[in-house]
Protein backbone atom coordinates (compact mmCIF):
# COMPACT_ATOMS: atom_id res chain seq x y z
CA UNK A 1 0.00 0.00 0.00
CA UNK A 2 1.15 3.52 -0.68
CA UNK A 3 1.63 4.59 2.89
CA UNK A 4 3.96 1.69 3.37
CA UNK A 5 6.30 2.81 0.68
CA UNK A 6 6.05 6.43 1.66
CA UNK A 7 6.87 5.73 5.26
CA UNK A 8 9.38 3.01 4.70
CA UNK A 9 11.43 5.10 2.33
CA UNK A 10 10.54 8.51 3.55
CA UNK A 11 10.80 8.20 7.26
CA UNK A 12 12.08 4.94 8.62
CA UNK A 13 14.63 4.18 6.01
CA UNK A 14 15.93 7.56 5.18
CA UNK A 15 19.28 6.95 6.76
CA UNK A 16 19.30 3.20 6.20
CA UNK A 17 19.16 3.28 2.47
CA UNK A 18 21.94 4.82 0.49
CA UNK A 19 19.72 7.86 0.63
CA UNK A 20 20.66 11.51 0.28
CA UNK A 21 17.61 11.83 -1.87
CA UNK A 22 18.06 13.03 -5.37
CA UNK A 23 16.42 16.41 -5.62
CA UNK A 24 13.41 16.53 -7.88
CA UNK A 25 14.72 17.40 -11.27
CA UNK A 26 12.64 20.44 -11.84
CA UNK A 27 13.62 22.88 -14.52
CA UNK A 28 10.58 24.22 -16.24
CA UNK A 29 10.80 24.60 -19.94
CA UNK A 30 10.36 28.24 -20.90
CA UNK A 31 10.33 27.41 -24.57
CA UNK A 32 6.64 27.11 -25.36
CA UNK A 33 6.45 28.81 -28.70
CA UNK A 34 3.96 31.49 -29.67
CA UNK A 35 1.95 29.19 -31.86
CA UNK A 36 1.28 26.85 -28.97
CA UNK A 37 -0.11 29.58 -26.75
CA UNK A 38 -3.56 28.03 -26.92
CA UNK A 39 -2.34 25.18 -24.77
CA UNK A 40 -3.30 25.62 -21.11
CA UNK A 41 -0.66 25.81 -18.40
CA UNK A 42 -0.11 22.60 -16.52
CA UNK A 43 1.07 22.37 -12.91
CA UNK A 44 2.03 18.82 -12.03
CA UNK A 45 2.35 17.68 -8.43
CA UNK A 46 3.18 14.36 -6.84
CA UNK A 47 3.27 12.45 -3.60
CA UNK A 48 6.48 12.57 -1.61
CA UNK A 49 8.23 9.44 -2.75
CA UNK A 50 10.37 8.60 -5.71
CA UNK A 51 8.01 6.58 -7.88
CA UNK A 52 5.20 9.14 -7.82
CA UNK A 53 7.67 11.95 -8.43
CA UNK A 54 9.31 10.12 -11.33
CA UNK A 55 6.00 9.33 -13.02
CA UNK A 56 4.99 12.97 -12.57
CA UNK A 57 8.25 14.05 -14.19
CA UNK A 58 7.66 11.68 -17.12
CA UNK A 59 4.16 13.09 -17.65
CA UNK A 60 5.61 16.60 -17.44
CA UNK A 61 8.32 16.01 -20.02
CA UNK A 62 5.94 14.23 -22.37
CA UNK A 63 3.61 17.22 -22.25
CA UNK A 64 6.48 19.67 -22.74
CA UNK A 65 7.46 17.78 -25.84
CA UNK A 66 4.00 18.63 -27.17
CA UNK A 67 4.40 22.31 -26.43
CA UNK A 68 2.79 22.56 -23.03
CA UNK A 69 4.21 24.82 -20.35
CA UNK A 70 4.59 22.70 -17.25
CA UNK A 71 5.32 23.83 -13.70
CA UNK A 72 6.48 21.14 -11.30
CA UNK A 73 5.56 20.76 -7.65
CA UNK A 74 6.94 17.31 -7.02
CA UNK A 75 7.15 15.50 -3.69
CA UNK A 76 4.47 17.59 -2.02
CA UNK A 77 3.75 15.06 0.71
CA UNK A 78 1.20 12.38 1.38
CA UNK A 79 -2.12 11.94 -0.34
CA UNK A 80 -4.04 14.31 1.92
CA UNK A 81 -1.62 17.06 0.86
CA UNK A 82 -1.60 16.33 -2.88
CA UNK A 83 -5.38 15.95 -2.91
CA UNK A 84 -5.87 19.29 -1.16
CA UNK A 85 -3.49 20.82 -3.69
CA UNK A 86 -5.36 19.55 -6.74
CA UNK A 87 -8.78 20.42 -5.29
CA UNK A 88 -7.63 23.95 -4.54
CA UNK A 89 -6.13 24.37 -8.01
CA UNK A 90 -2.55 24.72 -6.73
CA UNK A 91 -1.78 21.83 -9.07
CA UNK A 92 -3.95 20.45 -11.86
CA UNK A 93 -2.29 17.13 -12.63
CA UNK A 94 -0.88 14.36 -10.44
CA UNK A 95 -0.15 10.67 -10.86
CA UNK A 96 -2.25 8.49 -8.60
CA UNK A 97 -2.67 4.86 -7.60
CA UNK A 98 -6.15 3.46 -8.21
CA UNK A 99 -6.69 1.65 -4.92
CA UNK A 100 -5.04 4.30 -2.77
CA UNK A 101 -6.95 7.14 -4.44
CA UNK A 102 -10.26 5.26 -4.41
CA UNK A 103 -10.11 4.33 -0.74
CA UNK A 104 -8.97 7.86 0.14
CA UNK A 105 -12.15 9.14 -1.51
CA UNK A 106 -14.27 6.55 0.25
CA UNK A 107 -14.90 4.43 -2.85
CA UNK A 108 -14.82 0.64 -2.84
CA UNK A 109 -11.63 -0.99 -4.02
CA UNK A 110 -11.17 -4.32 -5.77
CA UNK A 111 -8.41 -6.45 -7.18
CA UNK A 112 -9.85 -5.72 -10.64
CA UNK A 113 -8.37 -2.39 -11.82
CA UNK A 114 -11.35 -1.72 -14.07
CA UNK A 115 -13.77 -1.87 -11.14
CA UNK A 116 -11.52 0.17 -8.87
CA UNK A 117 -10.99 2.73 -11.65
CA UNK A 118 -14.73 3.14 -12.24
CA UNK A 119 -15.40 3.57 -8.51
CA UNK A 120 -12.62 6.13 -8.24
CA UNK A 121 -13.77 8.01 -11.35
CA UNK A 122 -17.26 8.48 -9.92
CA UNK A 123 -15.87 10.01 -6.74
CA UNK A 124 -13.37 12.20 -8.62
CA UNK A 125 -16.17 13.64 -10.77
CA UNK A 126 -17.81 15.05 -7.66
CA UNK A 127 -14.67 17.09 -7.06
CA UNK A 128 -14.22 18.38 -10.60
CA UNK A 129 -11.46 15.90 -11.29
CA UNK A 130 -11.04 13.14 -13.81
CA UNK A 131 -8.59 10.27 -14.21
CA UNK A 132 -7.19 9.32 -17.61
CA UNK A 133 -6.23 5.78 -18.65
CA UNK A 134 -4.41 3.69 -16.07
CA UNK A 135 -1.12 1.88 -16.52
CA UNK A 136 -0.84 -1.88 -16.98
CA UNK A 137 1.67 -1.93 -14.11
CA UNK A 138 0.65 -1.94 -10.47
CA UNK A 139 2.46 -0.97 -7.31
CA UNK A 140 0.54 -2.98 -4.76
CA UNK A 141 1.50 -4.91 -1.66
CA UNK A 142 2.94 -8.26 -2.54
CA UNK A 143 4.89 -11.19 -1.17
CA UNK A 144 8.23 -12.34 -2.53
CA UNK A 145 10.50 -15.31 -1.90
CA UNK A 146 14.07 -16.10 -2.88
CA UNK A 147 14.56 -17.89 -6.21
CA UNK A 148 15.84 -21.00 -4.38
CA UNK A 149 12.69 -21.15 -2.22
CA UNK A 150 10.50 -20.77 -5.29
CA UNK A 151 12.38 -23.64 -6.94
CA UNK A 152 12.40 -25.84 -3.86
CA UNK A 153 8.64 -25.65 -3.26
CA UNK A 154 7.63 -24.87 -6.84
CA UNK A 155 6.06 -21.55 -5.89
CA UNK A 156 4.44 -19.14 -8.35
CA UNK A 157 1.25 -17.96 -6.70
CA UNK A 158 -0.02 -16.99 -3.28
CA UNK A 159 -2.04 -20.22 -3.23
CA UNK A 160 1.18 -22.20 -3.76
CA UNK A 161 2.74 -20.24 -0.93
CA UNK A 162 -0.22 -20.89 1.38
CA UNK A 163 0.35 -24.64 1.10
CA UNK A 164 3.85 -24.37 2.60
CA UNK A 165 3.28 -21.26 4.73
CA UNK A 166 4.06 -22.98 8.03
CA UNK A 167 7.46 -24.18 6.81
CA UNK A 168 8.67 -20.64 6.18
CA UNK A 169 9.65 -17.60 8.22
CA UNK A 170 7.56 -14.57 7.25
CA UNK A 171 8.61 -10.94 7.29
CA UNK A 172 5.40 -9.01 7.86
CA UNK A 173 4.56 -5.38 8.42
CA UNK A 174 4.09 -4.18 11.97
CA UNK A 175 0.32 -3.97 12.33
CA UNK A 176 -0.31 -6.72 9.78
CA UNK A 177 -2.87 -8.43 12.06
CA UNK A 178 -4.94 -5.23 12.01
CA UNK A 179 -4.64 -4.49 8.29
CA UNK A 180 -7.60 -5.88 6.29
CA UNK A 181 -5.45 -6.69 3.25
CA UNK A 182 -2.70 -8.29 5.36
CA UNK A 183 -3.53 -10.60 8.29
CA UNK A 184 -7.31 -10.91 7.95
CA UNK A 185 -7.09 -10.93 4.13
CA UNK A 186 -4.43 -13.65 4.06
CA UNK A 187 -6.69 -15.70 6.32
CA UNK A 188 -9.93 -15.25 4.38
CA UNK A 189 -8.46 -15.37 0.86
CA UNK A 190 -5.69 -17.94 1.22
CA UNK A 191 -6.35 -19.64 4.54
CA UNK A 192 -3.02 -18.40 5.89
CA UNK A 193 -3.29 -17.87 9.64
CA UNK A 194 -0.42 -15.53 10.48
CA UNK A 195 -0.84 -16.13 14.21
CA UNK A 196 0.40 -19.69 13.57
CA UNK A 197 3.44 -18.63 11.54
CA UNK A 198 7.03 -17.80 12.37
CA UNK A 199 7.03 -14.03 11.91
CA UNK A 200 9.59 -11.24 12.01
CA UNK A 201 8.11 -7.76 12.23
CA UNK A 202 9.82 -5.48 9.69
CA UNK A 203 8.76 -2.34 7.81
CA UNK A 204 7.20 -3.48 4.52
CA UNK A 205 8.71 -2.27 1.24
CA UNK A 206 11.91 -1.49 3.15
CA UNK A 207 15.47 -2.39 2.31
CA UNK A 208 15.84 -4.20 5.66
CA UNK A 209 12.96 -6.47 4.67
CA UNK A 210 14.62 -7.26 1.34
CA UNK A 211 18.05 -7.76 2.91
CA UNK A 212 16.63 -10.04 5.59
CA UNK A 213 15.08 -12.14 2.84
CA UNK A 214 18.18 -12.15 0.69
CA UNK A 215 20.27 -13.32 3.66
CA UNK A 216 17.85 -16.11 4.59
CA UNK A 217 16.85 -14.50 7.89
CA UNK A 218 13.30 -14.74 6.58
CA UNK A 219 11.83 -16.75 3.68
CA UNK A 220 8.86 -14.63 2.68
CA UNK A 221 8.87 -10.84 2.57
CA UNK A 222 6.04 -8.35 2.32
CA UNK A 223 7.07 -5.81 -0.31
CA UNK A 224 5.71 -3.31 -2.79
CA UNK A 225 5.46 -4.91 -6.21
CA UNK A 226 7.68 -2.31 -7.93
CA UNK A 227 10.29 -2.20 -5.15
CA UNK A 228 13.77 -1.95 -6.70
CA UNK A 229 15.08 -4.64 -4.32
CA UNK A 230 12.99 -7.21 -6.21
CA UNK A 231 15.14 -6.66 -9.27
CA UNK A 232 18.31 -6.12 -7.24
CA UNK A 233 18.09 -9.45 -5.39
CA UNK A 234 16.30 -11.38 -8.12
CA UNK A 235 13.33 -12.11 -5.87
CA UNK A 236 10.23 -13.96 -7.04
CA UNK A 237 6.90 -12.19 -6.68
CA UNK A 238 3.97 -14.48 -5.84
CA UNK A 239 0.99 -13.87 -8.11
CA UNK A 240 -2.07 -12.68 -6.18
CA UNK A 241 -4.28 -15.38 -7.71
CA UNK A 242 -6.99 -14.95 -5.08
CA UNK A 243 -7.29 -11.23 -5.78
CA UNK A 244 -6.55 -10.06 -2.25
CA UNK A 245 -4.69 -6.84 -3.02
CA UNK A 246 -6.63 -3.89 -4.41
CA UNK A 247 -5.44 -2.74 -7.83
CA UNK A 248 -2.78 -0.03 -7.55
CA UNK A 249 -2.26 0.82 -11.19
CA UNK A 250 -1.02 4.31 -11.97
CA UNK A 251 -3.25 6.91 -13.60
CA UNK A 252 -2.97 10.67 -14.05
CA UNK A 253 -5.65 12.60 -12.20
CA UNK A 254 -6.34 15.99 -13.77
CA UNK A 255 -8.77 18.81 -13.18
CA UNK A 256 -11.76 18.65 -15.50
CA UNK A 257 -11.17 22.32 -16.32
CA UNK A 258 -7.69 21.54 -17.62
CA UNK A 259 -8.86 18.57 -19.66
CA UNK A 260 -11.67 20.61 -21.22
CA UNK A 261 -9.37 23.51 -22.08
CA UNK A 262 -6.65 21.34 -23.60
CA UNK A 263 -6.55 20.05 -27.15
CA UNK A 264 -6.79 16.31 -27.81
CA UNK A 265 -3.05 15.75 -27.70
CA UNK A 266 -3.11 16.33 -23.93
CA UNK A 267 -5.12 13.20 -23.28
CA UNK A 268 -3.51 11.08 -26.00
CA UNK A 269 -0.01 12.00 -24.76
CA UNK A 270 -0.72 11.06 -21.14
CA UNK A 271 -2.50 7.86 -22.16
CA UNK A 272 0.42 6.87 -24.37
CA UNK A 273 2.83 7.35 -21.47
CA UNK A 274 0.68 5.42 -18.99
CA UNK A 275 0.39 2.53 -21.44
CA UNK A 276 4.18 2.09 -21.24
CA UNK A 277 4.25 1.75 -17.46
CA UNK A 278 4.23 -1.96 -16.75
CA UNK A 279 5.19 -3.33 -13.34
CA UNK A 280 8.61 -4.32 -14.72
CA UNK A 281 9.16 -0.87 -16.21
CA UNK A 282 8.19 0.84 -12.96
CA UNK A 283 10.57 -1.45 -11.05
CA UNK A 284 13.44 -0.81 -13.47
CA UNK A 285 12.89 2.96 -13.40
CA UNK A 286 12.76 2.77 -9.61
CA UNK A 287 16.19 1.12 -9.58
CA UNK A 288 17.57 4.03 -11.60
CA UNK A 289 16.32 6.74 -9.25
CA UNK A 290 16.25 5.02 -5.86
CA UNK A 291 19.33 2.81 -6.14
CA UNK A 292 21.52 4.44 -8.78
CA UNK A 293 20.55 7.92 -7.57
CA UNK A 294 19.96 9.28 -11.06
CA UNK A 295 17.84 12.42 -11.28
CA UNK A 296 14.15 12.25 -12.11
CA UNK A 297 14.74 14.55 -15.08
CA UNK A 298 17.46 12.35 -16.58
CA UNK A 299 15.62 9.09 -16.07
CA UNK A 300 12.39 10.52 -17.46
CA UNK A 301 14.14 12.02 -20.51
CA UNK A 302 15.94 8.77 -21.25
CA UNK A 303 12.75 6.74 -20.83
CA UNK A 304 10.79 8.95 -23.20
CA UNK A 305 13.63 8.99 -25.73
CA UNK A 306 13.90 5.20 -25.61
CA UNK A 307 10.20 4.98 -26.38
CA UNK A 308 10.33 7.54 -29.18
CA UNK A 309 8.30 10.18 -27.39
CA UNK B 1 -10.41 14.40 24.81
CA UNK B 2 -11.86 11.85 22.44
CA UNK B 3 -8.34 11.01 21.36
CA UNK B 4 -7.16 10.45 24.93
CA UNK B 5 -10.15 8.18 25.38
CA UNK B 6 -8.95 6.12 22.42
CA UNK B 7 -5.48 5.94 23.93
CA UNK B 8 -6.98 4.76 27.22
CA UNK B 9 -9.10 2.23 25.32
CA UNK B 10 -5.94 0.79 23.75
CA UNK B 11 -4.39 0.36 27.18
CA UNK B 12 -7.63 -1.11 28.53
CA UNK B 13 -8.10 -3.60 25.68
CA UNK B 14 -7.29 -7.11 27.00
CA UNK B 15 -5.86 -7.95 23.57
CA UNK B 16 -3.11 -5.40 24.25
CA UNK B 17 -1.94 -7.48 27.18
CA UNK B 18 -1.69 -10.98 25.73
CA UNK B 19 -0.05 -12.85 22.88
CA UNK B 20 3.07 -12.07 20.93
CA UNK B 21 2.24 -8.43 20.42
CA UNK B 22 1.42 -7.62 24.03
CA UNK B 23 2.44 -4.56 26.01
CA UNK B 24 4.31 -6.68 28.63
CA UNK B 25 6.28 -8.45 25.90
CA UNK B 26 7.19 -5.22 24.09
CA UNK B 27 8.07 -3.60 27.40
CA UNK B 28 10.30 -6.55 28.27
CA UNK B 29 12.00 -6.35 24.86
CA UNK B 30 12.53 -2.65 25.43
CA UNK B 31 13.90 -2.93 28.96
CA UNK B 32 16.09 -5.98 28.37
CA UNK B 33 17.61 -4.42 25.26
CA UNK B 34 18.22 -1.12 27.07
CA UNK B 35 19.72 -2.70 30.16
CA UNK B 36 22.01 -4.96 28.13
CA UNK B 37 23.13 -2.08 25.95
CA UNK B 38 23.84 0.14 28.94
CA UNK B 39 25.71 -2.64 30.78
CA UNK B 40 27.88 -3.38 27.76
CA UNK B 41 28.40 0.31 27.17
CA UNK B 42 29.63 0.72 30.75
CA UNK B 43 31.82 -2.36 30.48
CA UNK B 44 33.60 -0.81 27.51
CA UNK B 45 33.48 2.88 28.40
CA UNK B 46 34.35 2.87 32.11
CA UNK B 47 37.80 1.23 31.79
CA UNK B 48 38.66 3.59 28.93
CA UNK B 49 37.45 6.61 30.86
CA UNK B 50 39.26 5.57 34.03
CA UNK B 51 42.50 4.84 32.20
CA UNK B 52 42.66 8.11 30.33
CA UNK B 53 41.30 10.09 33.27
CA UNK B 54 43.86 8.72 35.70
CA UNK B 55 46.87 8.88 33.44
CA UNK B 56 45.87 11.90 31.41
CA UNK B 57 47.35 10.16 28.40
CA UNK B 58 45.59 9.32 25.13
CA UNK B 59 42.61 11.37 26.15
CA UNK B 60 42.22 13.23 22.91
CA UNK B 61 42.35 10.10 20.79
CA UNK B 62 40.04 8.11 23.04
CA UNK B 63 37.43 10.82 23.23
CA UNK B 64 37.63 11.41 19.51
CA UNK B 65 37.16 7.72 18.73
CA UNK B 66 34.27 7.19 21.11
CA UNK B 67 32.64 10.35 19.83
CA UNK B 68 32.21 8.60 16.50
CA UNK B 69 29.35 6.94 18.34
CA UNK B 70 27.81 10.36 18.71
CA UNK B 71 28.55 11.55 15.21
CA UNK B 72 26.82 8.60 13.54
CA UNK B 73 23.09 8.55 14.22
CA UNK B 74 21.69 5.33 15.65
CA UNK B 75 19.70 4.74 12.50
CA UNK B 76 22.98 4.93 10.62
CA UNK B 77 24.53 2.33 12.92
CA UNK B 78 21.57 0.04 12.30
CA UNK B 79 21.96 0.49 8.56
CA UNK B 80 25.65 -0.35 8.67
CA UNK B 81 25.39 -3.20 11.15
CA UNK B 82 22.34 -5.03 9.83
CA UNK B 83 23.85 -6.25 6.53
CA UNK B 84 26.83 -7.62 8.48
CA UNK B 85 24.85 -9.38 11.23
CA UNK B 86 22.47 -10.81 8.62
CA UNK B 87 25.33 -12.32 6.65
CA UNK B 88 26.94 -13.71 9.80
CA UNK B 89 23.90 -14.97 11.69
CA UNK B 90 20.97 -15.05 9.24
CA UNK B 91 17.83 -14.89 11.39
CA UNK B 92 19.92 -14.24 14.53
CA UNK B 93 21.22 -11.15 12.75
CA UNK B 94 17.79 -9.59 12.97
CA UNK B 95 16.38 -7.82 15.98
CA UNK B 96 18.28 -7.84 19.25
CA UNK B 97 21.86 -8.04 17.98
CA UNK B 98 22.00 -5.16 15.48
CA UNK B 99 19.90 -3.02 17.83
CA UNK B 100 22.27 -3.82 20.69
CA UNK B 101 25.34 -2.79 18.69
CA UNK B 102 23.75 0.51 17.69
CA UNK B 103 22.73 1.25 21.27
CA UNK B 104 26.12 0.33 22.74
CA UNK B 105 27.71 2.76 20.30
CA UNK B 106 25.26 5.36 21.58
CA UNK B 107 25.92 4.56 25.24
CA UNK B 108 29.73 4.75 25.19
CA UNK B 109 30.61 8.41 24.47
CA UNK B 110 28.89 10.15 27.44
CA UNK B 111 30.37 7.64 29.87
CA UNK B 112 33.90 7.97 28.50
CA UNK B 113 33.86 11.75 28.42
CA UNK B 114 32.25 12.14 31.83
CA UNK B 115 34.51 9.61 33.49
CA UNK B 116 37.53 11.31 32.00
CA UNK B 117 36.30 14.79 32.94
CA UNK B 118 35.33 13.67 36.45
CA UNK B 119 38.77 12.26 37.16
CA UNK B 120 40.60 15.25 35.72
CA UNK B 121 38.61 17.56 38.00
CA UNK B 122 39.92 15.88 41.15
CA UNK B 123 42.22 18.25 43.04
CA UNK B 124 45.84 17.43 42.08
CA UNK B 125 46.96 18.14 45.65
CA UNK B 126 44.76 15.36 46.97
CA UNK B 127 46.32 12.91 44.57
CA UNK B 128 49.81 14.09 45.43
CA UNK B 129 49.00 13.71 49.13
CA UNK B 130 47.73 10.17 48.56
CA UNK B 131 50.87 9.36 46.60
CA UNK B 132 52.95 10.87 49.40
CA UNK B 133 51.21 8.59 51.87
CA UNK B 134 52.51 5.66 49.83
CA UNK B 135 49.28 4.67 48.08
CA UNK B 136 49.66 2.60 44.95
CA UNK B 137 48.21 4.05 41.71
CA UNK B 138 45.32 1.56 41.69
CA UNK B 139 44.52 2.47 45.28
CA UNK B 140 44.60 6.19 44.47
CA UNK B 141 42.14 5.56 41.66
CA UNK B 142 39.81 3.43 43.78
CA UNK B 143 39.97 5.30 47.08
CA UNK B 144 40.50 8.91 46.06
CA UNK B 145 39.70 9.70 42.45
CA UNK B 146 36.63 7.55 41.80
CA UNK B 147 34.74 8.47 44.99
CA UNK B 148 35.30 12.17 44.31
CA UNK B 149 34.48 11.87 40.61
CA UNK B 150 31.53 9.54 41.14
CA UNK B 151 28.75 12.13 40.74
CA UNK B 152 30.18 13.20 37.38
CA UNK B 153 30.70 9.59 36.26
CA UNK B 154 27.15 8.71 37.25
CA UNK B 155 25.86 11.75 35.40
CA UNK B 156 27.48 10.32 32.27
CA UNK B 157 25.90 6.92 32.82
CA UNK B 158 22.56 8.57 33.48
CA UNK B 159 22.76 10.54 30.27
CA UNK B 160 23.62 7.34 28.36
CA UNK B 161 20.81 5.40 29.99
CA UNK B 162 18.16 7.95 29.09
CA UNK B 163 19.36 8.16 25.49
CA UNK B 164 19.44 4.37 25.20
CA UNK B 165 15.92 3.95 26.57
CA UNK B 166 14.55 6.57 24.21
CA UNK B 167 16.44 5.25 21.18
CA UNK B 168 15.65 1.57 21.77
CA UNK B 169 12.40 2.28 19.90
CA UNK B 170 14.45 2.15 16.69
CA UNK B 171 15.01 -1.58 17.16
CA UNK B 172 11.56 -2.02 15.65
CA UNK B 173 12.88 -1.24 12.17
CA UNK B 174 15.19 -4.27 12.33
CA UNK B 175 12.59 -6.67 13.78
CA UNK B 176 13.77 -6.01 17.33
CA UNK B 177 10.27 -5.41 18.67
CA UNK B 178 10.35 -3.01 21.66
CA UNK B 179 7.77 -0.33 22.27
CA UNK B 180 8.88 1.11 18.93
CA UNK B 181 7.02 -1.73 17.22
CA UNK B 182 3.74 -0.31 18.49
CA UNK B 183 4.73 3.03 17.01
CA UNK B 184 5.40 1.46 13.60
CA UNK B 185 2.19 -0.55 13.79
CA UNK B 186 0.24 2.59 14.58
CA UNK B 187 1.80 4.42 11.66
CA UNK B 188 1.21 1.61 9.17
CA UNK B 189 -2.42 1.00 10.11
CA UNK B 190 -3.13 4.66 10.88
CA UNK B 191 -3.88 3.98 14.51
CA UNK B 192 -2.60 7.16 16.15
CA UNK B 193 -3.79 6.30 19.68
CA UNK B 194 -1.43 3.32 19.54
CA UNK B 195 1.46 5.54 18.45
CA UNK B 196 0.71 7.98 21.21
CA UNK B 197 0.23 5.31 23.87
CA UNK B 198 3.56 3.70 23.00
CA UNK B 199 5.35 7.06 22.88
CA UNK B 200 3.89 7.82 26.28
CA UNK B 201 5.32 4.59 27.68
CA UNK B 202 8.76 5.33 26.21
CA UNK B 203 8.69 8.78 27.75
CA UNK B 204 7.63 7.36 31.11
CA UNK B 205 10.40 4.77 30.91
CA UNK B 206 12.98 7.46 30.12
CA UNK B 207 11.76 9.60 33.02
CA UNK B 208 11.85 6.63 35.37
CA UNK B 209 15.42 5.93 34.26
CA UNK B 210 16.34 9.54 34.87
CA UNK B 211 14.77 9.41 38.32
CA UNK B 212 16.47 6.15 39.22
CA UNK B 213 19.90 7.49 38.37
CA UNK B 214 19.24 10.80 40.10
CA UNK B 215 18.49 8.81 43.24
CA UNK B 216 21.55 6.63 42.75
CA UNK B 217 23.68 9.72 42.31
CA UNK B 218 22.36 11.16 45.57
CA UNK B 219 22.93 7.99 47.50
CA UNK B 220 26.47 7.44 46.29
CA UNK B 221 27.75 10.95 46.60
CA UNK B 222 30.31 11.05 49.38
CA UNK B 223 29.01 13.15 52.29
CA UNK B 224 32.19 15.18 52.15
CA UNK B 225 31.31 16.30 48.65
CA UNK B 226 27.90 17.70 49.46
CA UNK B 227 28.38 21.43 49.30
CA UNK B 228 26.04 22.27 52.16
CA UNK B 229 27.62 19.89 54.60
CA UNK B 230 31.11 20.93 53.66
CA UNK B 231 30.07 24.48 54.45
CA UNK B 232 28.70 23.50 57.82
CA UNK B 233 31.69 21.42 58.74
CA UNK B 234 34.16 24.23 58.23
Amino acid sequence: MRIHRTLALGAVLLALVVSACTPGGGSTSPSASESEAAKPAVTVGSAGFYEAALVAEIYAQALEAHGYTVTRKLELGERDVTQAAIESGEINLKPEYLGGMASFLGADVAADPEVTFANMQAKLAEKGLVALDYSPGTDADGFVVRQETADQFNLATMSDLAAVADQLVWGLAPGCPDNPVCGPGLQSTYGIDISQLEVESLPPCSTQMAEALNNSAIDVAQVCTTQPDIARFNLVLMADDGGLQPAQNVAPVVSTALLDAAPDDFETTLNAVSALLTTDVLTALGVQVAVNQESYADVAAQFLADNGM
Amino acid sequence: MEFLGEVAAWFADPASWEGRNSIPLRLWEHVSLSVTALAMGMLIALPIGLAIGHSGRGARAAVAITNIGRAIPSLGWLGMVLPITLVLFERGGLGFLPALIALVALAIPPIVTNTYAGLREVDRELIDAARGMGMRESRILAAVEVPIALPVILAGIRSSAVQVVATATLAAVVAGGTLGDFILQGIFVRDLPRVFGAALMVAALALATEGLFALLQRLTTSPGLRAGEVGRAS
